[in-house]
């Protein structure tokens, strides 16, 4: 009786072949789909800022909320937030002892956000803030 | 038929192997959203390196694409910089209205002399108006000294074209002599580097070995305006460019021809001290010559023997001497300083009038634009200086005043 040969034939090796890359494919395939699926778009900024709760903003004071890009004040009106983004070309500008300057083209605004000097010619934003019933501070930025 | 099946198998798995190797192997996108345009750009995911080009034009506000134009959505370089304007200079006269231009920016804009690109572009160092005047006039090809053509046409100029000039010395002058103005690119040599439209004054040169220098500014050394001014003459005998063949290793032969006189303002300041944004930019007009722009004089700085030099009184915040000491904070200017100014009414913010008591002569301060050098000087008036009030041009200082080289 001949012995059995064991070693793979050319047809055993074509076959396992095309399986093997066949899988290989679609392995690679649901790779890429995977990946194509699970891409994130950039977030866009949220309209409402949580600022914590507004014991945390004293009578008479001014805080920064950087996530928001702006200011917390509060006086005798109430809690307001003054934003940041100057309203020239949109950098944002520098809180200074005399109020707020933009570093970009040089525009300076008084602390309640009014043009001191140009070349912006519009005040500073003032954004809504709101105290809900958990006792936080809420800012709409939209 | 197996044997088909399984070579497109094969080729299915390298191909599929091929783009998720392309795929793994991109970088993390760098996005940002600029605060102007709104438009996700990706840009950064190969530049985040480089240096800001301004303070006034930061990236989270500008971006890149809306100046430089290119894709901003793109990840590869080819793609995202095949639709760039102007390469790398935006600011290229080709191109500048849509890198540079709009009413926000640098044109259209009602606020007099705001209008850089409208001015610059009319100006004598873009339109060489004058010196095709001064010699078409020399070789009789028009009657006078009015500047009819520019190196291109605009507001009244027509484009000089040396192929239709009968006079042959014409025709040598449009090949070989303009190379000098702003759309003109540069002679090959390190001491012509520079680059062309408004980055050929606000951005430095790329650097000998070939790599760039992302910036915008108004400090502008006199170094970058030599890769123009003095490097030589431009002869009207073979119409050629002859460069000059002294090698100066110091700033004092540097600075002028070997034959010219000059005094000592000439050569520690700097072109951008004294010579005023219109006269270097323009003012919008059509000029003859340089002579017609170029009107700071001596005088206008040391006034005469009778009158000091004109000064101007800061009233308001916005006033737009404070926006220039901004744009380049050499002199820290405030409302009630008092400035120097020119005859016909341009601010020279960096020369102040130092305060005094009122009495005896004044005393003013410059503050060099380009070195943050500070020079202090004193007018004619109530000096031992022999000045004619109409001898102002700068040869008759150079008779008492000039430096000896």
């Amino acid at each position: 009786m001949p012995p059995k040969d064991d070693s793979l034939s050319r047809r055993n090796f074509l076959e396992w072949l095309l399986k093997g890359s066949l899988v290989g494919s679609a392995l690679l395939g649901l790779g890429m789909l995977r990946r194509y699926f699970s891409f994130q778009n950039e977030s866009s900024p949220p309209s409402q800022y949580d600022l914590g709760l507004a014991t945390d903003y004293p009578f008479g004071s001014h805080k920064a909320a950087p996530p928001a890009q702006a200011i917390i004040q509060h006086d005798s009106q109430g809690y307001r937030a003054i934003s940041l983004v100057c309203p020239h070309l949109g950098c944002v500008v520098n809180v200074t002892r005399d109020g707020f300057a933009c570093p970009c083209h040089g525009s300076r605004f008084l602390p309640d956000g009014s043009v001191l000097n140009g070349p912006a010619s519009h005040p500073l934003t003032v954004l809504q803030v709101e105290r809900n019933a958990e006792g936080h501070l809420i800012l709409n930025s939209g | 038929m197996r044997r088909q099946l399984l070579f497109v198998s094969l080729l299915l798995f390298v191909a599929s192997g091929f783009v998720f190797w392309r795929q793994a192997r991109n970088l993390k996108q760098i996005g940002i959203t600029p605060s102007l345009t709104g438009q996700m750009e990706y840009c950064l995911t190969c530049h985040a390196n480089l240096a800001e080009i301004s303070q006034s034009h930061p990236v989270e506000t500008f971006g890149c694409v809306l100046c430089h134009g290119g894709e901003p959505l793109a990840l590869t370089a080819h793609l995202a910089h095949s639709s760039m304007r102007g390469s790398a200079n935006p600011s290229d006269f080709a191109v500048v209205e849509a890198s540079c231009g709009g009413e926000m920016c640098h044109s259209g804009t009602p606020q007099v002399n705001r209008d850089h690109i409208q001015r610059v572009t009319t100006s004598l160092q873009a339109t060489y108006a004058g010196g095709i005047a001064q010699v078409r006039y020399a070789f009789g090809a028009q009657p006078d000294l009015t500047a009819h053509m520019g190196v291109y046409a605009i507001d009244g100029l027509s484009a000089f074209n040396a192929a239709v000039e009968s006079s042959p010395s014409l025709q040598f002058f449009g090949r070989n002599c303009l190379y000098c103005h702003l759309t003109g690119q540069p002679l090959d040599g390190a001491a012509y580097n520079r680059w062309s439209g408004c980055s050929a004054c606000h951005s430095p040169a790329p650097r000998e070995d070939g790599t760039l220098v992302h910036q915008l500014t108004t400090s502008i050394p006199y170094t970058q305006c030599n890769a123009c001014h003095n490097r030589g003459n431009y002869s009207l005998s073979d119409m050629q460019f002859h460069p000059r063949e002294d090698a100066p290793t110091d700033r004092l032969h540097d600075y002028y021809q070997p034959i010219a006189e000059f005094t000592r303002c000439e050569w520690t300041l700097d072109c951008v001290d004294c010579h005023t944004r219109q006269e270097a930019m323009g003012d919008g007009h059509i000029y003859n010559n340089k002579k017609e722009i170029q009107y700071v004089r001596c005088r206008t700085c040391h006034g005469t023997l009778d009158s000091l030099p004109l000064t101007y009184t800061i009233t308001d915040e916005n006033d737009l001497a404070l926006r220039l000491a901004f744009l380049n904070p050499v002199v820290d200017l405030k409302v009630g300083n008092t400035i120097l100014m020119t005859e016909k009414g341009e601010l020279l913010w960096n020369i102040q009038v130092v305060p005094g008591d009122g009495s005896g002569t004044p005393t003013y301060e410059l503050f060099s634009k380009a070195t943050d050098q500070r020079f202090t000087f004193k007018p004619v008036m109530g000096s031992s200086c022999k000045q004619q009030t109409d001898q102002q041009e700068a040869h008759y200082c150079h008779e008492c005043h000039a430096t000896q080289r």
